[in-house]
């Protein structure tokens, strides 16, 4: 093999080479990362006498999504005799927003976003009303729907 | 594969020509400066090669392009990477262009009978800054919004017109979606189709006039 005929392979092969990354590469990039279809998964957080008769309570609460330990934050409120779960993620900007009780609204620190009791925008940038969880009482037990 | 590559060719006819070109000798004074060219243009490829990839995942909207944005470079497999060439080779591709043309300059390779291929290549400088300068509000962070504000103002404060330049570039008097997604479609669609015709213009150019003797 001379010279110019080695060259000339090595060139070709480079470029198979480089071709062959390259769509290996594209192929990695362009299959989904996730392809299970989220499920909602419900997670124990307070007993059922400890729902509040009236008014709201924030709980903490951890969950597993994917073998990750995560903390997060709801609100259960009983209004008018009917209950639910609302998240505490402001829809402007994605803060965590606080029950102010003597207001008796929920308040954003970030942007000054106001909600009332059902979660429904009073003031303020945010564009949805607070978004309300799934959840069910079983067991003696309130459990809160999570996507996992 | 090259038994594959002839049966097409013996149809198509476009290596005998390539051939000639591709195998002609150099002329002895060529050096390394002469590839900053080229390496411009391997850049380009690669921007083509990572912004196609990259369109698959990014959503051109208010709402939800920053998200998307951060998605590609959290979630996506490789896509730090794939976001990481695209960005390296934006900026190193003007970095190159602007090289290439201080070589052209200091060899004085504009004279005739390459004026039209210096025109062509400072279009292509320009069709460079024009990708950059789009691509850069794609993020939709605070960064790619106030650089756009400041960008497009400097266009409103041309003497009559500048006004209505303002307009069009934006879609209306501020930035707002309708601002990315006419950037979306210059930097996806218009400036590179028109980066490729000139390049192929280029291209021909140095083909049919050779290369320049330099100083």
């Amino acid at each position: 093999m001379n010279r110019r005929d080695f060259l000339s392979t090595a060139i070709k092969a480079f470029f198979t080479l480089l071709g062959i990354i390259t769509g290996v590469i594209a192929l990695l990039f362009s299959y989904p990362s996730r392809i299970r279809r989220p499920v909602i998964e419900y997670f124990p957080v307070m007993d059922e006498d400890e729902l509040p008769r009236r008014g709201v309570r924030t709980v903490t609460f951890r969950y597993t999504i994917q073998k990750k330990v995560l903390t997060s934050r709801a609100f259960v409120v009983n209004h008018k005799g009917s209950v639910y779960v609302l998240s505490p993620v402001c829809t402007h900007l994605g803060c965590l927003v606080n029950w102010h009780r003597k207001k008796n609204q929920f308040l954003c620190p970030c942007h000054g976003g106001k909600y009332d009791i059902e979660g429904r925008v009073v003031d303020g940038p945010p564009p949805k009303p607070l978004t309300r969880l799934p959840f069910r009482i079983s067991d003696g037990k309130l459990h809160i729907g999570m996507k996992v | 594969m090259g038994k594959v590559f002839d049966w097409i060719d013996s149809r198509f006819g476009i290596k005998a020509p390539h051939k000639r070109f591709l195998q002609r000798p150099l002329p002895e004074r060529i050096n390394y400066l002469y590839c900053l060219g080229g390496i411009s243009f391997v850049l380009f490829l690669c921007l083509l090669v990572s912004g196609a990839l990259l369109s698959i995942y990014y959503v051109p909207s208010q709402d939800e392009a920053f998200q998307s944005v951060v998605r590609i470079t959290r979630e996506v497999r490789l896509g730090w990477f794939i976001r990481g060439i695209h960005k390296w080779s934006a900026n190193l591709l003007i970095v190159f262009i602007l090289l290439h043309t201080l070589r052209v300059i200091l060899h004085r390779a504009y004279r005739p009978p390459r004026e039209l291929n210096w025109i062509v290549g400072v279009c292509t400088l320009v069709v460079a800054f024009a990708s950059g300068f789009t691509g850069y509000l794609l993020p939709w962070d605070q960064k790619a919004y106030w650089a756009t504000e400041v960008g497009t103002s400097m266009a409103g404060t041309i003497p009559y017109v500048g006004r209505y330049i303002l307009y069009l570039l934006r879609g209306g008097p501020d930035i707002t979606g309708s601002t990315l997604v006419r950037f979306y479609s210059l930097h996806i669609i218009w400036l590179p189709l028109t980066m490729g015709a000139l390049l192929w213009a280029h291209f021909h150019m140095v083909k049919r006039q050779g290369i320049s003797g330099g100083l």
